[in-house]
């Protein structure tokens, strides 16, 4: 019988609805771009031994995909909306000793921003979640030019290439980068998500051979864990 | 003068009051007034917000920032057209670069300004752009760490492996030619004697070598051991003359030490200090001419015992002094009878020396020779004599 570790399993109810309501708070001070507020959040929830998945999941992501919300609804501002990313991202940092530490499998994933693409923090949760299962993850960041990701990939060999998309208006640049990349590499498994596929026809990726979307984090950790055992030596 | 685009608004009184309304409570549009002596008579809601409340009876010239060039308003509204860009301290105590128009009313003159939002969008952009920027760079240092920490581990445990492995053929290089040497002289020339001693002495030099090497690869993997035991200061010290008197001897380098009272004893790793201070008075005599002089010196002061060796060498250059305890640092000196070194000595005395939570360091003038001095502590149940000798 196998057991989820402590912090990923489902919390209690009572600690559940505590975790709810520093969620709150947490999105309150994102709100109001009170970095110190965010930051004890998080620096909570690390002491308290929370999966930094279970952290970009419940309080990143969760918060980012909110204020993107009430800035589609017209609650909250441009500006404010850039704040929330900036701080979120500067958060991230607070993750990084714990997470390049993790025991290596040997594979490696390249992860980028299409063309025009200038939100990179789901593209950056994205490799810090292969770095959280041992692969490691190089992330090129925002609005990533073609050749400077054929040239990552060449060099890295990579067992997958992760590309992510915010804005769905991006999504033909991301069709193209696609084809170029299934063009100069056939073999490579090439993984797609981000907030943009909530809208996208993912038919369209029907016709690139090994190309897979990934709804989150938690699919994404499903597939780094199947590759990796499929990937790993027999004896 | 220019009044702008037809707008198509009907300019009477209750459109005019609104537009007014708009303007000076709600729009964020500076509006101040000057009377003819250039002073403050009027700010709107907005300029009293950015600019503070304390504003009347200042002069244009009192609202600028200190290092901005002298303003006239005569001059200013010599160009009824033109747009003028200001920097004003705010009430935050940040400058703020504002667009300034102004109009004459009568004998006064009216300051509209506004803020670029064209230039604060850019600058917004080009702030992103950097956060992002330094975030992943961030992220880059922290993934190359780790893949240097994993790349040193490797190597770590590759040169254990290759200095282990190695160490058992010399060992048998060693006892074999000893053995020829013991037994098998007197058949052998005097030459065929000196190849053998040659290949000894080789093959001792790179035992040391090998044992420098393991003592390192352990030292980083973090598995160097300390075991502390109550030790003999004058047991320590009687060890390393075995062999640093041998050394001294052979390069004619007089020797002076302490006397060293039994009960001066500590808790720590014996062979691990001996090592240390074999290593510290070897390097003094290799480093030393001959004639000249090395004194080794202790004194007993709790909480620490502090044991220095003092050379007449050629001394250290302070640029090399600050890397002298790191892995193959090399100083400009050369032992003076070319003894060989792959600089890994004074690294490994500094790791076990910290690791009895003591502190070890070298004071030099070049050309006047050096002092290393190192520190232990001494414990409370440890042996207290107040003297000191050198």
């Amino acid at each position: 019988m196998s057991t989820a570790p402590p912090s990923l399993a489902q919390p209690a109810p009572a600690a559940q609805t505590a975790r709810n309501a520093e969620y709150h708070g947490y999105l309150q001070a994102l709100l109001a771009g009170d970095r110190r507020g965010c930051q004890d959040v998080v620096e909570h929830w690390l002491a308290a031994g929370t999966h930094v998945r279970v952290l970009y999941e419940e309080l990143f992501r969760r918060s980012l995909y909110e204020v993107g919300t009430q800035w589609e609804q017209g609650r909250v501002s441009v500006a404010t909306e850039h704040s929330a990313t900036a701080i979120s991202e500067g958060l991230l940092n607070l993750v990084y000793p714990a997470l390049f530490n993790q025991p290596r499998v040997g594979l490696a994933a390249v992860v980028a921003c299409s063309a025009n693409e200038y939100h990179q923090i789901g593209g950056k949760m994205v490799a810090d979640v292969f770095e959280l299962h041992g692969w490691r993850g190089y992330f090129l960041g925002a609005n990533t030019p073609l050749c400077d990701l054929l040239a990552l990939i060449r060099e890295k060999q990579p067992a997958a290439v992760a590309l992510s998309l915010t804005v769905h208006f991006n999504f033909d640049a991301l069709l193209n980068f696609i084809s170029a990349i299934r063009t100069a590499f056939p073999t490579v498994t090439m993984l797609v998500g981000g907030q943009a596929f909530q809208h996208a026809d993912q038919q369209q990726l029907a016709q690139f051979n090994d190309v897979h979307h990934v709804a989150s984090l938690t699919d994404l950790e499903t597939w780094i864990t199947a590759r990796t055992l499929a990937c790993r030596p027999t004896m | 003068m220019d009044h702008g685009p037809d707008i198509g608004m009907q300019t009477d009184d209750v459109m005019a009051r609104a537009v007014l309304a708009a303007v000076l409570f709600h729009a964020p549009v500076l509006v101040i007034r000057f009377d003819a002596a250039q002073r403050v008579t009027f700010t709107n809601t907005y300029a009293q917000r950015m600019l503070g409340h304390a504003l009347r009876e200042r002069t244009l010239a009192a609202l600028l920032v200190e290092f901005s060039p002298a303003i006239d308003l005569r001059a200013l509204l010599a160009q009824p057209d033109a747009t003028h860009m200001l920097t004003l301290r705010t009430a935050a105590g940040v400058p703020e670069s504002f667009m300034f128009r102004f109009f004459p009313v009568a004998d006064e003159t009216l300051a509209v300004g506004y803020l670029d939002v064209q230039e604060q969008r850019r600058l917004q952009e080009e702030v992103l752009l950097l956060n992002q920027t330094l975030n992943n760079l961030t992220r880059q240092l922290q993934q190359a760490n780790a893949e240097l920490r994993d790349l040193n581990q490797l190597k770590n445990v590759f040169l254990g492996m290759a200095a282990h492995d190695l160490r058992n053929p010399l060992g048998v290089i060693l006892t074999y030619t000893g053995f020829i040497l013991d037994e098998a002289s007197a058949r052998l020339t005097a030459e065929q004697c000196g190849f053998l001693s040659t290949c000894q002495n080789a093959a001792a030099s790179m035992q040391r070598l090998i044992g420098d090497f393991l003592d390192v690869a352990m030292i980083e993997s973090g598995a160097l051991r300390i075991e502390p035991a109550p030790v003999s200061i004058a047991a320590i010290i009687a060890n390393v003359l075995q062999l640093a008197r041998l050394l001294a001897a052979k390069k004619n380098v007089a020797l002076h030490l302490p006397e060293i009272p039994d009960e001066w004893r500590i808790m720590a790793d014996g062979p691990k200090l001996e090592q240390v201070i074999l290593n510290l008075v070897s390097n003094a005599i290799e480093y030393s001419r001959p004639g000249q002089h090395v004194w080794l010196s202790t004194r007993w002061a709790p909480p620490a015992l502090t044991l220095a060796v003092c050379d007449e060498g050629p001394g250290i250059a302070p640029a090399d002094q600050a890397c002298l305890f790191t892995a193959f640092a090399h100083t400009g000196a050369r032992k003076t009878a070319g003894e060989r070194s792959v600089g890994l000595g004074l690294v490994i005395a500094r790791k076990i020396i910290e690791a009895h939570h003591g502190r070890i360091w070298v004071e030099s003038v070049p050309g006047h020779g050096a002092t290393f001095s190192f520190t232990v502590p001494i414990h409370a149940t440890d042996t207290l004599t107040p003297r000191n000798h050198g």
